[in-house]
C-alpha cells in the first residue's frame, strides 16, 4: 500500500552526501513510499544553533514540523540525516515539555505546532514505516551473508528521553534491517561511539583517533563493511581513512556504506541510482 | 592547573536561567567523563566542568578548550544517574563564553560554529563550500587539511559547489525574533541574579 511521508533532506544531502539523498529516494520509490519534500525548507540549525542561540535551535525544526502538520497536512516526516533528525526530535520534545518554551517558539515561528507529526530517521523508515516483513518481501537481490557492522553513532539513539530509543547503548533496529536484506550483522563494541562529528573540520587529529578506533574494532569483529545512517559519520569514517593509512602503513581500508545504498542494492536498484562510485574507500566490491 | 580564580555564584545561576538545568545535582560519579569521547584531549573533563559550575569557577572553564571540543554526542546526558542534561550545560557555557568574549586561543571549533551559524542565517541553508572557504581565508593553516581530501572528494563528485537557498526572508525573521526574545530574557535574569 502506498504511504506518503513528508521529506526533509537537510543541507548535507544537498551537499557532500548527494548519494545519500539519491539512494534514499530510490529505495522509497521501490518500497511504495511517496516522499513530498517540504517546500522551501530551512536549515535545522545543526550543531551551530544550539551552541549559539538555544531558542532558535528549537524554533527552526519546529517551523518545519508546523509546515508538515498544517500546510502539507501529513502526519510523518522522513529525516534521513541523523543530525537533522536529532534537532527535529529535540525541538518537538522541548515544546511539548515546557509551555514557556512553546510560547517563545510560537512567537519566533509565527504559529503553533500541535505535535501531530511523527519524525522518522532512516532506520525508522525501513524498520517501521515499511516494516521488516514488507521489506524482506520486496528484496530481489539479497546479500549472501555479507558481514556488516551497524554503526548508529550518537544521534539516532541519544538522548533517549528525546529519541525514545529502546536501548540507546546497544540498539538493534538497524541490525534487523540489514538481516532482512540478507546481511549478517556482527556484534561489536563501537556501535554508538562518537566519530568526532564536525571536529573533522577543525581537530582532524582527534577525529582520526576516534575513527581509527571505531573501524579497527569493526574489522576485529569480522565486519567486511560498516553501515551508517548519518552523512557526517559517513564522510568521517570513509574520508579519514586516507590520513589513518598515512600514519599506519598496514591499514586495510574498510567500506563505509549508507544503509539506503545497502537496501537499494538488495531491492535490485542500479549502481548509478545508488551512487556507489562516490566513496573514497571503494564499496563496489562488497556491493557487487 | 592553577586554580586562583574568583568564584562567581551569579554565573552559576545564569547557567540554570539559560538552559533550565541544575548543575548542583551532580555528585561527581564521573560516569560522564568515563564515556566522553574527547575528555582525554584537554585539561578539563565533563565532571570537572560540572564541579567548576557548582563552585562558580568560570575562569577554569573559559580558559580551557574542553567545551569547544565537546561534539554534543549526548553520552554524558544519556548516562548521568542524576538526569542532568550535561550536553545542554556545555552548550550554555559555549553561549556564555562567546558573549563574554572568553574564547581561548587554539579553539578553531569556536570560529567554525559561528561561520556555520552565519552561513545558514545568510542563505537559509548551510553552504558547506562557503564554510570551508571562509575558514581557510580566516585560518590559512587549515588549508593543508584539504590538500589530500579536497581533490579526492572533488574527483568523486562529492562536492556540490552550488546551493539552493532556503526561504531566506523567513529565516531572517526567525533569527531576529529569537535573538530579541533571548536578549530580553537575559536582561531579566541579569536583573534578578546580579551581573558579576
Amino acid at each position: 500500500m502506498t504511504k506518503t511521508l513528508a521529506y526533509y533532506p537537510g543541507c548535507s544531502l544537498h551537499g557532500t552526501s548527494g548519494e545519500f539523498d539519491a539512494s534514499f529516494k530510490a529505495t522509497a520509490r521501490a518500497l511504495d513510499l511517496v516522499l513530498q519534500e517540504i517546500p522551501g525548507w530551512e536549515c535545522c540549525g545543526n550543531t551551530a544553533a544550539h551552541s549559539i542561540n538555544r531558542l532558535l535551535s528549537i524554533a527552526l525544526p519546529v517551523n518545519e514540523l508546523a509546515k508538515v502538520e498544517q500546510d502539507m497536512r501529513l502526519d510523518a516526516v522522513a529525516v534521513p540525516c541523523a543530525a537533522c533528525y536529532s534537532r527535529f526530535k529535540t525541538g518537538a520534545h522541548e515544546v511539548e515539555e515546557s509551555e514557556e518554551t512553546a510560547a517563545d517558539v510560537r512567537a519566533v515561528v509565527g504559529r503553533g505546532y500541535d505535535g501531530g507529526v511523527e519524525v522518522e530517521n532512516l532506520v525508522d523508515v525501513y524498520h517501521d514505516a515499511v516494516g521488516l516483513e514488507e521489506l524482506a518481501a520486496k528484496v530481489t537481490r539479497p546479500f549472501d551473508g555479507l558481514k556488516v557492522a551497524c554503526y548508529y553513532g550518537c544521534l539516532l539513539t541519544r538522548p533517549p528521553k528525546v529519541t525514545l530509543a529502546d536501548d540507546p547503548e546497544y540498539p538493534t533496529h538497524m541490525d534487523e534491517v540489514v538481516k532482512a536484506v540478507g546481511c549478517q550483522p556482527v556484534d561489536w563494541n563501537y556501535k554508538t561511539d562518537c566519530c568526532g562529528a564536525s571536529l573533522a573540520l577543525t581537530e582532524q587529529g582527534i577525529v582520526d583517533d576516534l575513527v581509527g578506533r571505531i573501524l579497527s574494532d569493526a574489522k576485529a569483529c569480522g565486519a567486511q563493511a560498516v553501515i551508517v545512517a548519518c552523512p557526517l559519520c559517513q564522510v568521517n569514517l570513509d574520508g579519514r581513512q586516507i590520513e589513518i593509512a598515512k600514519k599506519d602503513s598496514g591499514w586495510q581500508g574498510i567500506p563505509v556504506v549508507f544503509l539506503s545504498q545497502l537496501v537499494g542494492r538488495a531491492l535490485g536498484l542500479d549502481d548509478k541510482a545508488l551512487g556507489l562510485k562516490k566513496h573514497l574507500v571503494d564499496i563496489q566490491a562488497v556491493m557487487a | 592547573m592553577t586554580t586562583t580564580c574568583t568564584p562567581s555564584p551569579s554565573l552559576s545561576r545564569q547557567v540554570t536561567a539559560g538552559c533550565d538545568e541544575n548543575a548542583y545535582k551532580c555528585y561527581q560519579c564521573k560516569k560522564c567523563t568515563s564515556g566522553c569521547p574527547v575528555a582525554r584531549y584537554s585539561d578539563m573533563h565533563p565532571a570537572m566542568i560540572m564541579r567548576a559550575v557548582q563552585l562558580g569557577q568560570f575562569d577554569m572553564i573559559f580558559d580551557d578548550r574542553f567545551i569547544w571540543l565537546c561534539t554534543g554526542c549526548e553520552t554524558c546526558t544519556t548516562r548521568c544517574p542524576q538526569g542532568i542534561d550535561i550536553a545542554t550545560i556545555m552548550d550554555e557555557l559555549k553561549i556564555m563564553a562567546r558573549k563574554q568574549g572568553r574564547i581561548p586561543a587554539g579553539t578553531p571549533s569556536a570560529q567554525m560554529l559561528k561561520l556555520n551559524y552565519d552561513s545558514f542565517v545568510r542563505w537559509g541553508r548551510m553552504w558547506e563550500v562557503e564554510l570551508i572557504t571562509l575558514d581557510v581565508l580566516k585560518r590559512p593553516s587549515s588549508a593543508r587539511n584539504w590538500f589530500t581530501l579536497g581533490p579526492k572528494m572533488l574527483l568523486k563528485g562529492k562536492i556540490n559547489p552550488t546551493l539552493k537557498r532556503g526561504d531566506t526572508k523567513a529565516m531572517k525573521r526567525m533569527v531576529a525574533t529569537a535573538e530579541s526574545i533571548t536578549r530580553a530574557r537575559e536582561s531579566r535574569a541579569g536583573g534578578e541574579g546580579g551581573q558579576s
